[in-house]
């Protein structure tokens, strides 16, 4: 700046309108479409190119060929997740429309729904792992509505569920027209259409479930009814469910099973939904009835799209959803008078105010880190739903064939239930932000503090593994073998404390900052690309270890040996773990500089 | 010629709260208009309002004599903003950064090429052209925040403590930017908590008080409205305490309390 300082009198001043104009509104041309959306699509390249050339510029090439390595592995393993359903869905279409049962069109149209709702919800915290982009940051520009709902729904297609989804109906489409080809345009045309209902869909549970969550009674009135949804499920029974064909024999008569009598078309419900009207739409029929049902299903696409619209403008206008005030308009409180007290020694501030009961069972810094992520928590009722929604998806799998292999399920269950838990292991100070300076400056051992984070992360994840082993105990038709539960027990210690360890490492050498905005949308942080998927490849690998396991008891006929494998990785995962604590405070002074630079700058 | 910022009844509430309360401001064309208030008291919420990122509870706003919710996206080519937070994107560079927000205002190419190299010559980061805005220190942001809000040469600034973090030196050279703005007719509508900046560059003050616009006029106006003891004109910080420091009932509200932290070697 001190060479501005010489040249002050005569700095070039950025080209500004001439010299005076009177400041009056004047309706400009409007400023074309193209020219923001590209705008837009390159910032969006150049923050994605940047993050690489980041990682270079910061010594971390052995990081960036490592993520070209983790993504060639892991790639194809993903795409098996597209490829799979789509072999499978034109399969089953061609299958449906060559041997002349097109009503079983329905349940494949319903599953794909499912299956797409399915990856949007759980993928939704992986997305914006890769991603940090915030749509609703572009609202102060001079944005046309209707260019920011284009943005919106443009901006999120790449995402897993919606290449899935739409890979899978285009498979469709392609089996149906392999086996009548008079059917193959209408099958491409209505599924497209069914593409996009799906794609609206589940952006409009995506704004209106965050307008719903905004507030605290709201996040308890719908923890209340997942728990309702959960527990009445139990209730019930779709097997006493007769839904008849309105004339005739049913094709396939209702059987004890509700997944087969979903397969096989039994719910005749389905044909007032998008499914049914896709069907019907693409099968052949009487032309009116065809247009009427095409018509319908443009109802239900136009009906996802104006719900999610109406909300996204509620935001385009400036709604704010939180139950408080924005921070900078707190509310102003009336002077108290407070009773003068001994003064305590400087020590002691730290934990005196916040230790009470515990103060018996755990040391006073842990007392007070645990009170703070209690409190944390309990402000962050997306956690409680965080938790719940796995649990859901849990029960409505398990209720099919997979409650007679209780072994497999078990493992599957508690394996997906605690995988996106576990992923916030891996940044447990990125919700502190620039908080963490005071566990630098408190005269506390950080080993202390990592550790009532760790107790505060176990009971979280105790709990989720408990409740889906409940789950699965409650579901499975047959009894569990004790040799899987004792080594399920086994394997779940090894997982946590594996993934404790290599979390709280990561946590300490990368940590991110975690905005509250983002933890009430239930966004995990931003973490590097490389770091991200990392932690992908090795929450995966830890939960995938059961299949070699589970291979090797089965060839040697022996269901013990996964006890034998378990015990001692579980015994030198808790080694691993301690020995990580007992170095911890080392560990966090070395890594100083990265506290600083990542969680403590704006 | 109209106001170039017109609140009528301007509300806010959040629940129970009432951020801002029945706001009529008038900011007329040319003003370097001076909004105080303590903390807390309503000066963020309503600058958010006013440039069309927060939906007022009730009341209208007209920017250059325009309804701000009828014309929201054209207004918005008017004004120029540096938000509370500042509102970057950090894993641009800041000519990255300045282009994607000159097209996004609508300028051509070549202009938003042009005035990126002036702006980042003038506010001396030029220099870190492969910097990443998230490494860039607090005061290089706040000035790259205000290079991305004149880029389109707006007739209406709003700037929420625009030198809060800038050095000296470089506070100096924006002050210069920015009253060459009003020469050449702009309004500025500026937040700060540093009184002796706003005395020095504001021509008119409004102060908001616990959600209630409780002052507005000229410096002049504003001292004729509070009774001075002595001869000595009163200073901006003067003013301001003796209107916010007391309540409807003529008590001290924004006054230190008398009590000691006893406890306090």
């Amino acid at each position: 700046m001190a060479q501005l300082d010489d040249r002050a009198a005569s700095a070039p001043i950025p080209s500004q309108p001439a010299p005076y104009q009177p400041a009056q509104y004047q309706p400009a041309p409007a400023i074309p479409a193209a020219t923001q959306l590209l705008a837009i699509a390159w910032m969006r390249w150049r923050m994605f190119a940047n993050g690489f050339r980041r990682q270079a510029a910061s010594g971390k090439s052995a990081g960036f060929v490592l993520s070209i390595l983790l993504r060639m592995i892991l790639w194809p393993i993903l795409a098996l997740w597209v490829i799979g359903p789509a072999i499978g869905a034109a399969f089953f279409a061609w299958r449906a429309i060559a041997h002349h049962h097109p009503e079983r069109l329905i349940p494949l149209l319903a599953g794909v729904a499912i299956l797409w709702q399915f990856i949007a919800v759980n993928g939704t915290s992986m997305a914006a792992t890769l991603s940090t982009f915030e749509p609703a940051s572009l609202l102060r520009f001079p944005l046309r509505f209707g260019r920011y709902l284009l943005l919106r729904l443009l901006l999120g297609l790449l995402t897993p569920s919606t290449i899935v989804g739409c890979l899978v109906l285009f498979a469709a489409a392609l089996g149906i027209g392999i086996a009548d080809s008079s059917l193959a345009p209408a099958a491409f045309f209505v599924l497209a259409i069914y593409a996009a209902l799906n794609i609206f869909f589940s952006r409009m549970i995506a704004v209106w479930l965050e307008r719903w969550l905004a507030t605290r009674r709201a996040r308890e009135i719908f923890g209340a009814l997942m728990a309702f949804v959960f527990i009445g499920f139990q209730y019930f029974n779709f097997n006493r469910l007769k839904f008849r064909r309105p004339t005739g024999h049913p094709a396939h008569p209702p059987t004890d099973s509700w997944l087969l009598n979903f397969l096989n078309g039994n719910y005749h419900f389905l044909n007032w939904l998008p499914p049914g009207f896709a069907t019907n739409s693409i099968v052949p029929g009487h032309a009116l009835v065809r247009l009427a049902q095409f018509a319908a299903l443009l109802a239900w696409t136009a009906l996802f799209l104006a719900a999610f619209a109406f909300r996204l403008h509620r935001q385009f206008l400036g709604e704010y959803i939180s139950e408080g005030a924005p921070r900078t308009t707190a509310a102003a409180s009336t002077p108290r008078a407070f009773p003068r007290a001994p003064a305590p020694t400087p020590a002691g501030v730290f934990n005196q105010q916040l230790t009470t009961n515990n103060q018996q069972l755990f040391s006073p810094t842990i007392a007070a880190c645990l009170r703070k992520e209690w409190l944390y928590l309990r402000g962050n009722s997306n956690q409680i739903v965080a938790m719940l929604t796995p649990l859901v998806f849990v029960f409505l799998f398990a209720k099919g064939m997979l409650a007679r292999h209780p072994s497999y399920l078990l493992t599957g269950a508690i394996g997906y239930s605690l995988l996106g838990l576990m992923a916030a292991l891996y940044n447990i100070f990125g919700a502190d932000g620039a908080g963490v300076q005071l566990y630098l400056l408190a005269p506390v051992r950080l080993r202390d503090v990592i550790l009532s984070k760790n107790i505060a992360s176990l009971a979280l994840l105790g709990a989720e593994a408990v409740l889906a082993w409940c789950v699965v105990a409650a579901v499975a038709t047959v009894p569990i073998p004790l040799s899987m539960q004792i080594s399920t027990f086994l394997w779940v210690i090894f997982m946590l404390f594996a993934n404790l360890t290599l979390g709280t490492l990561r946590s300490i050498q990368a940590p991110r900052k975690i905005s509250i905005a983002q933890a009430r949308r239930m966004r995990s942080p931003a973490t590097g690309k490389t770091s991200g998927l990392l932690v992908l490849a090795i929450l995966f690998g830890s939960i995938l270890l059961q299949v070699p396991v589970t291979l090797i008891c089965r060839h040697f006929h022996n269901p013990w040996l996964a006890v034998v494998i378990f015990m001692p990785l579980a015994a030198v995962a808790v080694a691993a773990y301690a020995l990580l604590l007992s170095n911890a405070d080392r560990l966090i002074l070395t890594h100083r500089d990265t506290f600083a630079q990542e969680l403590c700058s704006d | 010629m109209p106001a170039a910022i017109e609140t009528t009844s301007l509300t806010r509430r959040f629940g129970d709260f009432t951020a801002v309360d029945n706001v009529n401001l008038t900011v007329e064309a040319g003003q370097f208009f001076g909004f105080l208030g303590p903390n807390g008291a309503g000066k963020s919420t309503t600058i958010k309002m006013l440039t069309g990122l927060l939906a007022p509870t009730s009341g209208t706003i007209r920017i250059l004599g325009a309804d701000l919710t009828q014309n929201s996206a054209e207004l918005k080519r008017q004004i120029g903003v540096v938000p509370e937070g500042m509102a970057l994107f950090g894993r641009l560079t800041a000519s990255e950064y300045l282009r994607f927000v000159g097209r996004m205002y609508g300028l051509d190419r070549a202009t938003t090429e042009q005035r990126t190299a002036e702006l980042l010559d003038f506010m001396s980061l030029a220099d870190e052209q492969k910097k990443l805005v998230t490494d860039f220190s607090h005061g290089m942001q706040k000035k790259l925040a205000l290079a991305a809000a004149v880029i389109h040469g707006p007739k209406v600034l709003f700037l929420d403590e625009p030198f809060e973090g800038v050095d000296a030196i470089a506070a100096g050279t924006l002050k210069q930017m920015l009253q060459r703005m009003i020469a050449r007719g702009a309004t500025i509508f500026l937040t700060s908590h540093v009184l002796e900046i706003v005395e020095r560059l504001c021509t008119h003050i409004g102060i908001i008080h616990r959600g209630q616009l409780v002052a507005q006029g000229s410096i002049e106006q504003l001292r004729a409205g509070v009774a001075s003891s002595g001869s000595v004109p009163l200073t901006l910080e003067q003013i301001f305490l003796e209107i916010v420091g007391t309540d409807r009932t003529g008590n001290l509200a924004a006054t230190p309390p008398e009590q000691e932290l006893s406890w306090l070697s």
